[in-house]
C-alpha cells in the first residue's frame, strides 16, 4: 500500500521505518510475555519463583510441577491432576465436534441446493442462536439433562454442544455452499444422481477447506469452554479448563504456581498446537463465524 | 411425431409473478430450436421447466408425445449444457463424462467405450485425466457438451452455452455445435440472448419477451418479416431503423413520406403493400428499414420501382471494416445506412442515399405489430 | 426469478418416490429445526417464565410477577455487575479497537516478518479465558508478579496490586481480555486494509496528499464496516463474559469485579435463587438484543440499497 521510490528513501524513511519496526515488536513481546512467563515458572521450584522474578530463568530446571499438574495437584476435593480431566475434554470435543460439523454440512447443503418455502426464516432463526447469550438457556438445560438422566455426563455435553454449536457449523457450511453455482446439482440431477448421491458425490469431495475450517472452529470453542462444563459438568465427568480453575483457585493450603502454570499450559496446548498448525484455517474460521453472522 | 411439445404452459412464482404467460412450441425430431430474447424475458425458465429442473404452474410439456410435465429430471431423457458448463470440480474429465451412465447403471465396459466414443468425436481424448479446474474456457465447454452427448438423450438443452467465452472462440465454438447437430440429427433446444448465434444455428426460433413468445418461425421468417416492432428490433445488428412516417395518396398510390434534416421530402412508394395499408391512409406508421437496404447509389439498381434516392447529410460516420455505418436523419429520428467504405463521405457532408424498399415493413404506430 | 428450486416435481402424475424426494430435504434439516425451537426459542421463554416466579434452590411455578426483576434492580450487586460492564465493556472495546487499527496500519506497510508477527499477535485468541486468566493472575500477583519484576529492575517503590484493590481489580480483567481479544481485531482490520481498492489510494497520492492524510482520510474512514462488526463481536464477548472472571478474580475481591454473567451463575447455581438468575439472564438477552436488531437491522437496509 505504501508507494515509495527507491530514489527517494532518505534519511526520514529509515527513522520511519524503525519506529514502525520498534513497535511491531514491542506488541510481539507484549503478546508473548505471558506465554513466556508461563513457560519459565512452570520450570521453576517454589523457591526459585519466591526468590526470582517473572522473567528470571530457572535456577535449577525441575519437570516436577508438570508431573504434579498431570497426576497429583488437587482440584478439589481430588488430588489427581488435571491428566483425567484432559482425557474427558477429549471425550466431549470429538463426538461434539463430528456430530455438529456433520450436521453443519447436510444442513448448510439443503439451505443453499434445495431451497424450500421457509427456508430462509429458518436459517435466520438458527443464525439468531449464534448470538444468544447461554446464560438464557442454561437453567432449562440443566433441568432437561436431569430429565434425560445425561446430568453430570460428558455424553450430556456433548449434546449441549452440539445443540449450540450446528447453529455455527450450518452457517459455516451454508456460507460456503452458497458460492458453489446450483447449475452443479441440477447437472447431477438430469444425470440422474438424487439428494444424498449428489452431497455424497458432488459437494462433499470440494468441501475440504470448509470442513477443515468448521472441524477447527468447534475443536476450539469446545475444548475451551467453561460455562457448559462448570454446570453440567462434576466431578469426574468435568473438562479440564473447569479443573485447571478448580486447582488455581482453590484456596486450600499454599499456591503453587509453578503447578498452576503448568496445569494451564497443558490445558491450553491441544488448541495452540491446533492453532500453530492450522492457523490459515483458524483465522478463516474466526472471520466466517463472526463477520458474515 | 412432435419431438417436444409446449402446451399452454404456465409458470407463476409465488403468487404475482408470471414469468411464463401461456407459451406453445412445438418441434420435430431433428430440429434446432432457439429460445431467444433479452434477460429476463423467460427463456431460462421455459428451459428449466422443459429440464423438469422447474414445476410449471399450468399446462403440459410433451417429449416424444409423453407427458412428462410431472416427471423428475433424471426421467426425462434430456441432457444439459449449462452456461458455467457445471462439471464436477471433484472427478475428472472421464468420471464427468461417465457420471451420468453410472447413476443409470449402465456396466463400467460399456461406460468407458461410450467415453472413448464420445471423446474422440470432440477431440479431448488427451484430456480424459484432466481436472476441470486443468482445462481452458473452450475445453470445458467441449467436456460440457461430451457428457451431455454420452447419454444419448431425447432432446439436448443448451443454456447459453457460448456466452462465456470470447469472441473468437464463440465463433468456432458455433461452428462446431452446428456441425455437431447436422451430423448426429439431434433435436435441440438451445437458449441464448444472442441474436446472430439464433440466427446462425437455428432451424426455428422462438422469440420472447415478458415471459409471451412474440413470434414462433424459421430464422428468414423472423428476418423479414417480424411479427413486432420487437421482433424487428431484438434481431438483426444493427438493429433496424425505425421511422415514423405518414402514409399519403400521390398520383392514386400509397407513399410513405419522409423529410431530412434540412427539408428535402421524399416518398417512398409502398408498391404491392400499399393493399394492406389503405386503411392508414391520411395516419402515421412505423417504417420498418434494415441498414442494410439503406446503401450508397448503385446503377444497376437505382431504376428499380421499389427504390428511392434520398440526399441526406451524413452525421455519424462508423467505419466497421466490410463496411460503413452511417447515421442520416429522417422525420427526426436517427437513420443508420450501410454503405461501402469507398463511398463513404466525411461526417457533415451530404450524400446520395439508395432506399430499398422491397423488404421494408410497416408497423402500427400504436399496437406495433406489422401490418 | 429463483433458479435455486430445482426439482418440484411429484405434481400430478409424481409417484410416491418422488414425493419422498420432495420431502427429503425438509427432514434432513428437521432434527436441527426440532433442537433449535426446544433449545433456543423454547429454552428463552422457560427462562422468561422462571424470570417470574419464585424459583429458588428448585424451578417452581408459583409466579409472582416482575417481583424479581424488582429484587434485581435493587439489588446493589446487580447495580455492580451492570456497571462493571459497562466499565469493562467501554475500555475493552475501545482499547481493542484502537490497538487493532493501529496494529493492522503498522502490520500493512511491507512488512518482511509478516506472517510471524501476525501469528504472535493472534495466538491467544486460540486459548481458553481460563487459561488467560490463570496466566494473567499469575503476572498480576502482588507480590511475586510483575511488581517484583518492575522492582528488581531497580524501581524500589514501584506497586501494582490492582487484583487484589476492589476499586482496580476490574481493570485487570481488561488487560487480560485486550491481550486475548486484540490480535483478532487487528486481523480483521487488517483483512480490510488488505480489502481496499490500491487505485483510489494512487489517486490520493496523485492529488498529494500525505500518507499519515491518505490513512486519516480515505483509509480509516473506508474501514467503517470493519469497525461495526468488530464492535458486535467485542460487545458480544464482554457481554458473555464469564470465564476469564471466574478464572482471574473470582468475581472478587469481595464482588467488586461481577459481571451480569458471574451474577447469573452465583444466583442460580451456587445461591440457589433461581427466578433471580433467570431475570438476570433475560436481561442480558436484552441487552445482546439492544446492541444486535440495530445492527441487523442497518446490515440489511444496506444490502438492499447495494
Amino acid at each position: 500500500m505504501v508507494n515509495t521510490h527507491m530514489a527517494q528513501r532518505s534519511w526520514g524513511f529509515w527513522i520511519n521505518r524503525g519506529i514502525i519496526h520498534a513497535l511491531l515488536i514491542a506488541a510481539a513481546l507484549f503478546y508473548l510475555l505471558p506465554l513466556v512467563v508461563m513457560l519459565l515458572t512452570s520450570f521453576k521450584t517454589m523457591g526459585d519463583i519466591r526468590a526470582g522474578n517473572l522473567i528470571s530463568l530457572p535456577a535449577e530446571f525441575v519437570i516436577e510441577p508438570w508431573i504434579k499438574a498431570w497426576s497429583s495437584a488437587c482440584t478439589g476435593v481430588k488430588c489427581e491432576g488435571v491428566g483425567s480431566y484432559f482425557f474427558n475434554s477429549v471425550q466431549i470435543v470429538v463426538p461434539a465436534v463430528l456430530i455438529s460439523t456433520a450436521v453443519g454440512a447436510i444442513n448448510g447443503y439443503v439451505l443453499t441446493k434445495w431451497r424450500f418455502r421457509g427456508s430462509e426464516l429458518f436459517f435466520g432463526l438458527l443464525l439468531f442462536g449464534c448470538f444468544i447469550p447461554f446464560q438464557v438457556v442454561l437453567l432449562p438445560m440443566a433441568q432437561t439433562l436431569g430429565w434425560l438422566g445425561l446430568a453430570n455426563t460428558t455424553a450430556g455435553l456433548v449434546l449441549v454442544h452440539v445443540a449450540y454449536g450446528v447453529a455455527f457449523t450450518t452457517l459455516f457450511f451454508r456460507n460456503f455452499y452458497v458460492n458453489i453455482p446450483s447449475e452443479l446439482v441440477k447437472a447431477a440431477q438430469l444425470d440422474g444422481a438424487g439428494f444424498f448421491r449428489i452431497f455424497w458425490r458432488i459437494l462433499l469431495p470440494i468441501s475440504g477447506p470448509i470442513i477443515v475450517v468448521t472441524i477447527i472452529w468447534q475443536t476450539t470453542q469446545i475444548w475451551n469452554d467453561f460455562l457448559f462444563g462448570v454446570v453440567y459438568g462434576s466431578g469426574d465427568t468435568q473438562p479440564i479448563t473447569v479443573a485447571l480453575n478448580n486447582l488455581v483457585n482453590t484456596s486450600t493450603g499454599i499456591k503453587e504456581y509453578n503447578v498452576h502454570m503448568a496445569a494451564a499450559i497443558i490445558a491450553g496446548l491441544p488448541t495452540l498446537l491446533v492453532y500453530v498448525l492450522a492457523g490459515k484455517y483458524f483465522v478463516r474460521g474466526l472471520t466466517a463465524g463472526s463477520v458474515k453472522g | 411425431m412432435a419431438a417436444l411439445e409446449i402446451d399452454n404452459v404456465r409458470k407463476v412464482f409465488g403468487s404475482k409473478t408470471e414469468v411464463l404467460k401461456g407459451i406453445n412450441i412445438s418441434i420435430e425430431n431433428g430440429e434446432f430450436l432457439i429460445l431467444v430474447g433479452p434477460s429476463g424475458c423467460g427463456k431460462s425458465t421455459l428451459m428449466n421447466s422443459i429440464a423438469g429442473l422447474e414445476d410449471i404452474t399450468d399446462g403440459r410439456i410433451l417429449i416424444g408425445g409423453k407427458d412428462v410435465s410431472g416427471s423428475s429430471p433424471k426421467d426425462r431423457d434430456i441432457a444439459m449444457v449449462f452456461q458455467s458448463y457445471a462439471l464436477y470440480p471433484s472427478m475428472n474429465v472421464r468420471d464427468n463424462i461417465a457420471f451420468g451412465l453410472e447413476m443409470r447403471k449402465v456396466p463400467k465396459e460399456d461406460r468407458l467405450k461410450e467415453v472413448d466414443r464420445v471423446a474422440k468425436m470432440l477431440q479431448i481424448e488427451h484430456l480424459l485425466d484432466r481436472k476441470p479446474s486443468q482445462l481452458s474456457g473452450g475445453q470445458r465447454q467441449r467436456v460440457a457438451m461430451g457428457r451431455a452427448l454420452a447419454r444419448k438423450p431425447k432432446i439436448y438443452l443448451f443454456d447459453e452455452p457460448l456466452s462465456n467465452l470470447d469472441a473468437k472462440l464463440r465463433v468456432e465454438m458455433r461452428t462446431e455445435i452446428k456441425k455437431l447437430h447436422q451430423n448426429l440429427g439431434t433435436t435441440i433446444v438451445y437458449v441464448t440472448h444472442d441474436q446472430i448465434e439464433a440466427m446462425t444455428l437455428a432451424d426455428r426460433i422462438a422469440v420472447m419477451k415478458d415471459g409471451i413468445v412474440q413470434q414462433f418461425g424459421t430464422p428468414q421468417e423472423i428476418y423479414d418479416e417480424p411479427a413486432n416492432i420487437f421482433v424487428a428490433g431484438f434481431m438483426g445488428s444493427p438493429a433496424m431503423n425505425f421511422i415514423p412516417a405518414p402514409i399519403q395518396k400521390e398520383q392514386d398510390q400509397l407513399v410513405a413520406k419522409v423529410t431530412t434534416a434540412d427539408g428535402r421530402t421524399y416518398s417512398l412508394p409502398l408498391g404491392q403493400r400499399g393493399a394492406a395499408l389503405k386503411d392508414y391512409e391520411g395516419r402515421q406508421v412505423i417504417l420498418g428499414v434494415r441498414p442494410e437496404r439503406i446503401s450508397e447509389v448503385n446503377i444497376t439498381e437505382v431504376e428499380r420501382e421499389d427504390v428511392v434516392v434520398v440526399r441526406a447529410k451524413t452525421e455519424i460516420v462508423e467505419p466497421t471494416g466490410p463496411d460503413t455505418l452511417i447515421h442520416i436523419d429522417l422525420n427526426g429520428v436517427e437513420v443508420g445506412c450501410r454503405v461501402a467504405p469507398d463511398s463513404a463521405v466525411k461526417a457533415g457532408e451530404e450524400m446520395d442515399f439508395m432506399v430499398d424498399l422491397s423488404k421494408a415493413v410497416f408497423f402500427d404506430s400504436e399496437t406495433e405489430a406489422r401490418i | 426469478m429463483s433458479a435455486e428450486e430445482p426439482l418440484q416435481a411429484a405434481k400430478q402424475s409424481g409417484g410416491l418416490l418422488q414425493r419422498m424426494e420432495h420431502w427429503i430435504p425438509k427432514m434432513v434439516v428437521a432434527p436441527t429445526f426440532i433442537m433449535m425451537l426446544v433449545f433456543i426459542y423454547g429454552y428463552i421463554i422457560w427462562t422468561g417464565v422462571l424470570s417470574a416466579t419464585n424459583s429458588r434452590f428448585l424451578p417452581s411455578y408459583s409466579f409472582v410477577g416482575g417481583l424479581q426483576y424488582e429484587k434485581l434492580f435493587d439489588n446493589p450487586r446487580w447495580e455492580t455487575a451492570y456497571t462493571n460492564l459497562g466499565l469493562f465493556g467501554g475500555l475493552f472495546i475501545l482499547i481493542c479497537l484502537i490497538i487493532g487499527v493501529m496494529m493492522a496500519i503498522l502490520l500493512d506497510q511491507k512488512i518482511r516478518r509478516e506472517g510471524v508477527l501476525r501469528t504472535i499477535y493472534l495466538y491467544p485468541m486460540a486459548l481458553s479465558f481460563i487459561v488467560t486468566g490463570t496466566a494473567w493472575k499469575w503476572m498480576l500477583n502482588p507480590g511475586l508478579g510483575l511488581e517484583k519484576l518492575v522492582r528488581d529492575m531497580g524501581f524500589e517503590n514501584f506497586s501494582f496490586d490492582w487484583i487484589v484493590d476492589p476499586d482496580m481489580a476490574i481493570y485487570t480483567l481488561v488487560i487480560a481480555a485486550v491481550w486475548q481479544s486484540s490480535g483478532f481485531v487487528m486481523a480483521m482490520f487488517l483483512a480490510g486494509l488488505r480489502g481496499i481498492d490500491n487505485s483510489i489510494i494512487q489517486a490520493a497520492q496523485m492529488d498529494g496528499a500525505s500518507m499519515p492524510r491518505i490513512y486519516w482520510r480515505i483509509i480509516v474512514p473506508s474501514l467503517r464496516p470493519v469497525f461495526f462488526s468488530a464492535f458486535i463481536i467485542l460487545s458480544h464477548i464482554a457481554i458473555k463474559s464469564f470465564d476469564l472472571v471466574m478464572a482471574m478474580t473470582g468475581g472478587g475481591p469481595g464482588y467488586a469485579t461481577d459481571l451480569p454473567a458471574t451474577f447469573m451463575y452465583a444466583h442460580s447455581f451456587t445461591r440457589s435463587s433461581i427466578g433471580l438468575g433467570a431475570a438476570s439472564a433475560m436481561l442480558m438477552l436484552g441487552g445482546v438484543l439492544a446492541i444486535l436488531i440495530p445492527y441487523l437491522y442497518s446490515e440489511l437496509r444496506g444490502t438492499r440499497n447495494g
